[in-house]
């Protein structure tokens, strides 16, 4: 559920950011419904995954880094900290994050020419891999769980959660109130971002007493 | 069109006012048609679930709710279980007891609680008793919540 | 009588004699409504109605007569949420001493059931048909029940009119930003309107998420004059912290300097909730492009933010309007009004502002009666005897 959660309090967000890039290359052929609704799946497929390759690095973290070092409260505590800091200040202040769907714009033009059917989950892809706030706190998350099924399953459910407010997006106007779901979104992600500092906290505390 | 619009719109504007008017004298009614029809209660996260047994010794009773696991969708893996006491004659210092709480005639844990102080110690023999949530000195009597995990 | 609305003056006021014939009808559901249909034996209490009776009749007929709807409103709603803070604290203290909620309080699900509870209630009520708060569902004060049904009711009728109408919180910010005669912070950044929605979801997740009300419990400001929970932990001491500077800074300071309902309107997610019933009720406020000179006094007077150039533009006001009746008073040249849904902008302006007043006035007069009432008794055994508490 928190998986979901964290998606759904992003979606609007990420809503916000991905739909001027897939928005032009997608819906301005004036396709009908039906056809818009396989591109948005395959582009849901992209982005399902590109989330689920993250599920794995996710664990492979877990494995790899935090059963080795050990300190393992520690190390998710401060990272909760230092994440959901940043969540707060890219929330309510203007900040640009890295979203792999913008240095990629050659490289679509060719994939749309070369392989047509498979251009929508690319993009797909690509929109799924952006480093902002959420999407870092999600892989802590889903690093603190530890076992593969449940980082894998975490990210499924954060996919759900962000992939919620993309389907209506065939249906109705995109850009009416954009602006307004925008600024609400990263807000609420913000006031979230407190929840985290604060589980931050809790794990840090843990950490500290089990020295 | 226009006609048959504005007399809808004066038509649920006057209506506001036996709205209020109804929603006040029929509080009570409302209320409890509300409940008993739509079968809402208050999460047993907050009121500690239902007493699925109760064991009457001399000078009080205890009363042992079932294992509250409720989540949003299904049941959680982390979950608790509340037990109350209630003085029925002398109210003892010191109450040690073993429970029982999954009905399978074995032992889950010992608890043995100060019930002036609050000061509670639980031995846990089913591995599914994690431990103690909180201990409350209630007016009459105490209760507590312990944590459970599901295996 | 004045119409403004529709760019005709008239130099007719309505006559006493109709106003009195008006507010003979609000006279007797007011009765009705604040002595429960019967009339009390003890004399302080048949003193203490007849004062509450003819304080709100009084306001009223004064609402009639001189056409002004925020001044009295705000007079009855000011003093309804003064007699709510005395009168629930009083009981607290003669309850169990203390504003503190016991651990016990808790346990025993008895904390009276508040409407702002209501948004972080809903998802987990629709998945799992429990509500997530340590209240009673019948058969005591403030009910989880009834609190429902008063919400429905209210939303139905009034939509966000619960607002400035009947919230009994509202009136404390709301006389806060009346103290100063002008404001001495003239600019919020409009994106700040949007918070209260982003409260909303934020509380409305994390609330589904770790099924507690999560607003409540972190950051309820009105916890300061009503209760709270027994500090006994670090978490719940940071807990308090928290909401007494919430209180201070969005009840008491920003009011003062904005001159606008701060907590209400940019922080309060009931508030939020509550816009949405505003696309279901027959009520809005209007504007009379043609008499409107854009002079954009309605946007710094508007307590809610609920007026913006867009609004302007469009003719009526945003749907978070609490329907207070601020920007129609004020407007000089008239062309803000109370208007029904679906009817034209030409029809009679003082009429579509009767057929809001009425059940707009009755919901807040029952609603503050009983306070009112209780507050009196209290001030009357304060002065015969020392102290406020009843037993």
């Amino acid at each position: 559920m928190q998986g979901f959660f964290l998606g759904l309090s992003n979606g609007l967000v990420c809503l916000a950011y991905c739909a001027p890039v897939f928005v032009p290359y997608m819906l301005g052929e004036g396709n009908g419904i039906v056809r818009n609704i396989s591109l948005i799946a395959r582009f849901l497929a992209g982005r399902l995954f590109g989330y689920l390759i993250f599920g794995i690095i996710a664990w492979g973290i877990n494995k790899a880094v935090l059963e080795t070092l050990g300190y393992r409260e520690l190390i998710i505590g401060n990272a909760y900290i230092v994440l959901s800091i940043s969540l707060i200040f890219y929330s309510f202040l203007n900040v640009k994050t890295f979203c792999a769907a913008e240095y990629v714009d050659g490289y679509f033009y060719k994939i749309k020419s070369s392989w047509p059917a498979l251009f929508p989950v690319v993009i797909g892809l690509a929109t799924g891999l952006n480093f902002c706030p959420p999407f870092l706190l999600a892989i802590t998350n889903a690093v603190a769980v530890g076992s593969l099924l449940q980082s894998l399953f975490f990210f499924f459910m954060f996919f759900l959660g962000t992939s919620l407010f993309f389907i209506p997006a065939p249906l109705i106007s995109m850009l009416r109130g954009f602006a307004a779901l925008s600024i609400i979104g990263k807000m609420a992600t913000g006031l979230i971002g407190l929840y985290y500092f604060y589980v931050g906290i809790i794990f840090l505390i843990n950490g500290i007493k089990n020295i | 069109m226009g006609r048959l619009k504005s007399f809808f719109g004066y038509t649920t504007a006057a209506l506001a006012f036996f709205v209020i008017l109804a929603t006040f004298l029929g509080l009570n009614f409302f209320s409890s048609k509300l409940v008993s029809a739509t079968g809402i209660k208050v999460s047993p996260r907050f009121t500690g679930g239902e007493v699925i047994k109760t064991i009457y010794h001399n000078a009080y009773k205890t009363m042992i709710h079932r294992p509250v696991f409720d989540g949003l969708i299904g049941e959680r893996k982390t979950g608790f279980i509340q037990i109350n006491w209630e003085p029925l004659n002398d109210w003892p210092e010191v109450i040690e007891e073993t429970i029982d709480y999954t009905g399978d005639n074995v032992e889950d844990f010992f608890i043995k609680i100060e019930t002036k102080t609050g000061n509670t110690i639980i031995t846990s023999k089913n591995p599914q008793v994690v431990g103690i949530e909180k201990t409350y000195v209630l007016k009459s009597g105490c209760a507590v919540r312990i944590l459970l995990k599901k295996q | 009588m004045t119409n403004k609305a529709n760019n005709v003056e008239s130099s007719e006021h309505i006559s006493i004699t109709k106003t009195l014939l008006l507010t003979l009808p609000m006279m007797f559901f007011t009765f009705m409504m604040l002595s429960a249909g019967k009339i009390p034996a003890e004399p302080n209490k048949i003193i203490a109605l007849t004062i509450t009776f003819i304080f709100a009749n009084t306001i009223f007929f004064l609402m009639l007569y001189k056409e002004k709807t925020d001044k009295y409103r705000a007079i009855l709603f000011i003093t309804y949420a003064i007699c709510f803070v005395i009168s629930f604290i009083s009981n607290l203290m003669e309850i169990r001493g203390s504003m503190a909620i016991s651990q016990e309080n808790l346990l025993l699900c008895k904390t009276p059931f508040c409407h702002i509870v209501i948004p972080m209630t809903i998802i987990p009520l629709a998945l799992s048909k429990t509500i997530i708060f340590p209240g009673t569902m019948v058969g005591a004060f403030a009910s989880i029940a009834s609190m429902l049904v008063l919400w429905i009711g209210a939303s139905l009728a009034l939509g966000r009119g619960f607002c400035g109408w009947g919230c009994f919180f509202g009136g404390l910010d709301d006389g806060f930003s009346r103290i100063f005669k002008r404001p001495i912070i003239k600019h919020i950044n409009p994106k700040w309107h949007y918070l209260p929605f982003a409260v909303l979801l934020a509380t409305a997740l994390t609330s589904a998420m770790l099924l507690n009300p999560t607003y409540c419990e972190w950051l309820c400001p009105y916890k300061t004059v009503t209760e709270y929970v027994e500090v006994t932990t670090t978490k719940i001491f940071i807990q308090t912290i928290i909401f007494v500077s919430l209180f201070l800074a969005l009840v008491v300071i920003l009011p003062i300097l904005t001159k606008k309902r701060t907590q209400c309107g940019l922080f309060c997610p009931f508030g939020a909730f509550q816009s949405f019933t505003n696309k279901i009720n027959p009520f809005e406020i209007r504007i009379n492009q043609e008499a409107c000179i854009k002079c954009k006094r309605c946007i710094q007077i508007c307590p809610a933010f609920s007026m913006t150039e867009e609004t302007l533009k469009d003719g009526k006001a945003r749907f978070t309007c609490i329907k207070c009746g601020k920007c129609v008073d004020n407007c000089p040249k008239g062309a803000l009004l109370f208007h029904v849904k679906g009817t034209s902008l030409t029809g009679s302006a003082a009429t579509f502002r009767l057929l809001f007043l009425y059940p707009a006035f009755l919901f807040l007069v029952t609603m503050a009666g009983s306070n009112i009432q209780d507050t009196i008794l209290r001030i009357m055994r304060l002065i015969t005897t020392g102290s406020m508490i009843l037993r």
